[in-house]
């Protein structure tokens, strides 16, 4: 019988168009379009700049002028696409789509024959297939992360897998992408909330697609790396691999869970928050006729347990993305969040800073650290004694309620105007719809 | 291509440096009393003049063999396909050399990438204790970094020896930071935990980096580490090296150019793992600087030397192989000629328990390099276990294939899975009834009965000689030999290219 690696391999080899269902054509272009915006957007950023530099024949998302080597493309591209904490998430968490559609695009522009537009949608289904598949061989993997960050664990897995897939590869290739990616795995948490955060999706794409080329070469791995408990598992506190089906019906993961895109340019753990403080706030103003800060005298946040979110005093805009109380308090000052709430001038507002002083954060016990069963709840407590609290059960743009394909494209109307002009922005729209 | 100047302001060290770089740096500076801190402390701060002479010698020979090994390497297959995919997917900047290969030339995360493949692709590189490969991780970055520098200000042999041994010191530390770090290793194959962090120290050493920058590079490198055992014994575990060794270069290069990360990597901090990520137990201890101490610095190789490999296997192949090897010199005694299967009714071998080097019958020499059986197995019939033992042939022997069949495996209470306690035991079970045994506690390259500086030049000779003629393999004996005199590294750099 197969082992659990070998059956990987197979499957990766064995897709082809015709397994591609409506549903997820649908889904998959939404999250491409989302993906091609933000990293568009990302490509003004101060860490994607610092890549670029350090990097020196595939193209660079919005820049003209640059060529690099595909692997640096990948790689600068992935940064722009996570830089701003605005790609997509998906349950179990990873943001899936950030580590594969850089290499794809940057492998797909080397190859002597082009790919038509179905072959790279199945080899980006492929890239996120892999990703669902190995998040569900651990239940560690459905909370949110503590130790390893996820995209760094299943995000090169992916980004191996469709690559071998675009290449063409043989399931014995397929499976070796697999195994040499898994050495190219693995990154500690404790660099979100940083500027290094970026870079995870930047080398999940890039050493994936590296990967998937050694084993075109030749090289080989271990061809039991899911299979065996000190492969792939050893990122994982309990790993129990199955193997996927090698043939009969396909069903492929995103069919039955979507992903999450996101409305703000920070950690999903926000958008729960944000839509709670909105939400609170609206309540204050209905109560009293007008919102007025200086009539706040707490705000609590009831909000998961989780470590790295956890931010009173974000210093940085990468510590701000990672913060339920700048996410909350840019809530409740300016009536919304946006791209602009992350900017120097905003994080630094004397205003912002003394609604902060007056968070509290609690962690009940009927709310785990899970993307699917989370919420959040902001309670305000006003002066005069008056108080009033929302909670959010579920944000727009949750799988559980996703954007509109209106404000999906609006979404990357605005990103990728930052970087192209108009008939660029629209033909993007077109190309990929 | 860019180039580097060596300067004394270690901010401006770089020429691409921004401002707003450097402003980043001073607005957000680590700590300074974190674990994490103490180390980008140290690894700026520390100088030529902290190197003891001990250190000096030692960390000589670690250079010497590692080329040795890396020229040999650089004949192998997985480096070939390492070198032909740069080559492929790469484009220009081709400044660093490239081991055995004289008109080549690759960027130099490339190089280093190249260079270290070949270093572990034998498994013919120098171990330390706690257990990793040290000198591949780190001496392929330093070479590649050494070589984008310009002509007129290549860092001095004393600097690069310098930065060699940050390198190796770093990677000592952390693994001191774990218990689970002193046995043979079960999850996380250890040059890729702290093989990039030792890179990244030694090349941020090199770049003059200052104290925020090296903690960050660290922690760069941190998000760079780890990959599972289940590639070792593989065609990829090379590449583990290969890959420390250039992701090191990458952080530091990234750090050099204000790039930031987590300024407690290296401390525990509940609920968000950080370097403690790869290890059970995590128990992180500040290093000291130099400066804050009165008697310099205390290199922890001058207390723990080094193992040097004398053939191409796991090391601990090389216990049941000296093991092994006295056996046959009995039964070769007792009847001189070769050693036949036919004499042997059974063979036992006494082994510390660890499952990635029990193969009772090895399909590839990545495989064979890492088999108690076959190394015993080889070590009987031929008196020693050699390069050649892994060649297709040899491998194949009948008579090898006869022997293994034979071999039973236990695994004593009092023999653990850690280099510096096990031993090997080799029990041979001759057809007439007789038993001969052959025990190794420490077998000739272990750090507790060091090869001898002679030894140590005939396995370089041996090894360089497969790719370079022999007055430039002199010349490289002599280059490093003389490596702490010298003003310019490129005295070195130039014998191998």
């Amino acid at each position: 019988s197969q082992g659990i690696t070998e059956s990987f391999g197979a499957a990766i080899h064995a897709l082809n168009a015709t397994h591609l269902t409506d549903g997820v054509i649908h889904r998959s272009k939404r999250m491409m379009l989302d993906t091609l915006g933000v990293g568009l957007l990302g490509s003004r950023t101060a860490v994607f700049n610092k890549a670029l530099m350090y990097s020196q024949r595939s193209s660079v998302w919005g820049r003209s002028e640059i060529t690099l080597p595909p692997h640096y493309a990948a790689f600068v591209n992935g940064i722009a696409v996570h830089s701003m904490d605005f790609d997509d998430t998906w349950h179990p968490a990873t943001h899936p789509s950030g580590a594969v559609l850089p290499a794809l695009l940057a492998l797909a522009e080397t190859l002597a024959s082009r790919p038509s537009g179905l072959d790279l949608l199945l080899a980006f289904n492929v890239g996120l297939e892999v990703q669902g598949r190995l998040m569900r061989f651990s239940r560690e993997a459905y909370n949110i992360p503590e130790r390893f960050h996820p995209p760094s664990v299943v995000g090169v897995m992916g980004s191996a897998a469709a690559s071998a897939k675009l290449l063409g590869l043989s399931p014995a290739q397929c499976s070796h992408a697999l195994a040499i990616a898994v050495s190219s795995a693995g990154a500690p948490l404790a660099n979100a909330a940083t500027q290094t955060k970026p870079l995870h999706i930047g080398n999940a794409a890039r050493r994936g697609l590296e990967a998937a080329q050694l084993a075109q070469i030749g090289l080989e791995g271990n061809p039991a790396i899911l299979d065996v408990a000190n492969g792939l598992g050893v990122y994982y506190g309990d790993y129990n691999p199955s193997p996927m089906a090698d043939s009969g019906a396909f069903r492929w993961i995103l069919e039955d869970q979507n992903v999450a895109v996101k409305r703000i340019p920070a950690h999903l753990a926000m958008h729960w928050v944000v839509d709670a403080a909105l939400a609170a706030r609206a309540k204050l103003r209905d109560t009293v006729g007008t919102f007025d800060l200086s009539q706040i005298r707490q705000v609590t946040l009831r909000v998961p347990p989780s470590k790295y979110i956890n931010c009173p005093l974000p210093a940085s805009e990468h510590q701000a993305r990672h913060s339920f109380q700048f996410n909350a308090c840019s809530a409740l000052l300016d009536g919304q969040v946006t791209v602009a709430s992350f900017d120097r001038a905003q994080i630094n507002r004397p205003a912002l800073r003394e609604l902060l002083s007056k968070v509290e954060v609690e962690t009940p016990e009927d709310n785990p650290p899970s993307f699917d069963k989370m919420y959040c709840e902001v309670e305000i407590g006003s002066a005069e004694g008056r108080s009033a609290a929302a909670r959010c059960d579920t944000f727009y743009g949750h799988w559980r309620k996703p954007l509109s394909q209106r404000d999906l494209v609006e979404k990357f109307s605005v990103n990728a105007s930052s970087v192209l002009c108009p008939e660029g922005v629209e033909g993007l729209i077109d190309v990929v719809g | 291509m860019f180039k580097l100047q060596k300067t004394l302001k270690p901010v401006l060290a770089v020429r691409r440096i921004h401002n707003s770089a450097v402003e980043a740096v001073l607005r957000h500076p680590a700590p300074d009393d974190t674990v994490t801190a103490s180390f980008g402390k140290f690894i700026s701060g520390v100088k030529p003049q902290h190197l003891s002479s001990v250190v000096l010698h030692r960390s000589k020979r670690m250079v010497l063999d590692s080329i040795g090994v890396g020229l040999i390497g650089s004949t192998t297959e997985v480096f070939e396909m390492a070198l032909q995919y740069c080559q492929l997917v790469y484009g220009p900047d081709p400044i660093s050399s490239v081991y055995g290969h004289r008109d080549t030339r690759l960027s130099p995360t490339l190089a280093a990438f190249v260079n270290g493949v070949a270093t572990h692709s034998m498994d013919f590189d120098d171990t330390w204790h706690p257990a990793t490969h040290p000198s591949g991780a780190v001496l392929p970055a330093v070479l590649a970094l050494s070589d984008m520098m310009p002509a007129n200000s290549k860092p001095s042999g004393l600097d690069f020896l310098l930065a060699f041994n940050v390198g190796i010191e770093i990677q000592g530390r952390l693994m001191r930071f774990s218990n689970e770090a002193h046995n043979i290793p079960k999850r996380f194959h250890p040059p890729t935990v702290v093989g990039p962090m030792g890179s990244a120290a030694a090349c941020a050493r090199l770049l003059s980096l200052d104290p925020s920058q090296c903690s960050h590079a660290l922690a760069i490198a941190a998000s760079l580490a780890g990959a599972p055992m289940a590639n070792a014994a593989t065609q990829c575990k090379p590449l583990h090296i290969g890959n420390a060794s250039r992701l090191g270069l990458e952080a530091a290069l990234l750090a050099s150019r204000g790039l930031e990360a987590s300024p407690l990597v290296l401390d525990a901090v509940a609920g968000v793992a950080g370097f403690n990520a790869f290890y059970e137990d995590y128990v992180p201890q500040p290093l000291k600087s130099p400066s804050d101490n009165d008697n310099g610095h205390v290199f922890l190789l001058e207390e723990q030397d080094m193992g040097f490999k004398r053939f191409p296997a796991h090391l601990g192949m090389h216990w049941v192989a000296d093991a092994a090897a006295s056996v046959h010199k009995v039964l070769v005694g007792v009847d001189p000629g070769k050693v036949s299967p036919d004499q042997v009714q059974d063979i036992l071998l006494r082994v510390p328990l660890s499952k990635y080097i029990n193969r009772p019958f090895p399909e590839s020499e990545h495989e064979a390099r890492h088999s108690f059986q076959f190394n015993a197995c080889s070590a009987l019939l031929d008196g020693e276990v050699a390069v050649q033992s892994f060649s297709p042939a040899a491998m194949s022997r009948p008579e090898l294939h006869a022997l293994l069949s034979r071999v039973r495996l236990e695994h004593p209470q009092d023999n653990p899975a850690n280099f510096n306690r096990m031993y090997g035991e080799v029990q041979v079970t001759l057809v007439g009834g007789d038993i001969l045994k052959g025990r190794c506690d420490t077998f000739y390259g272990h750090w507790r009965n060091p090869l001898t500086n002679e030894s140590l030049r005939k396995k370089f000779r041996n090894n360089a000689g497969v790719v370079l003629p022999s007055e430039k393999v002199e010349r490289l004996i002599e280059a490093v030999e003389e490596l702490d005199r010298l003003d310019d590294c490129g005295a070195l750099l130039s014998q191998l290219e």
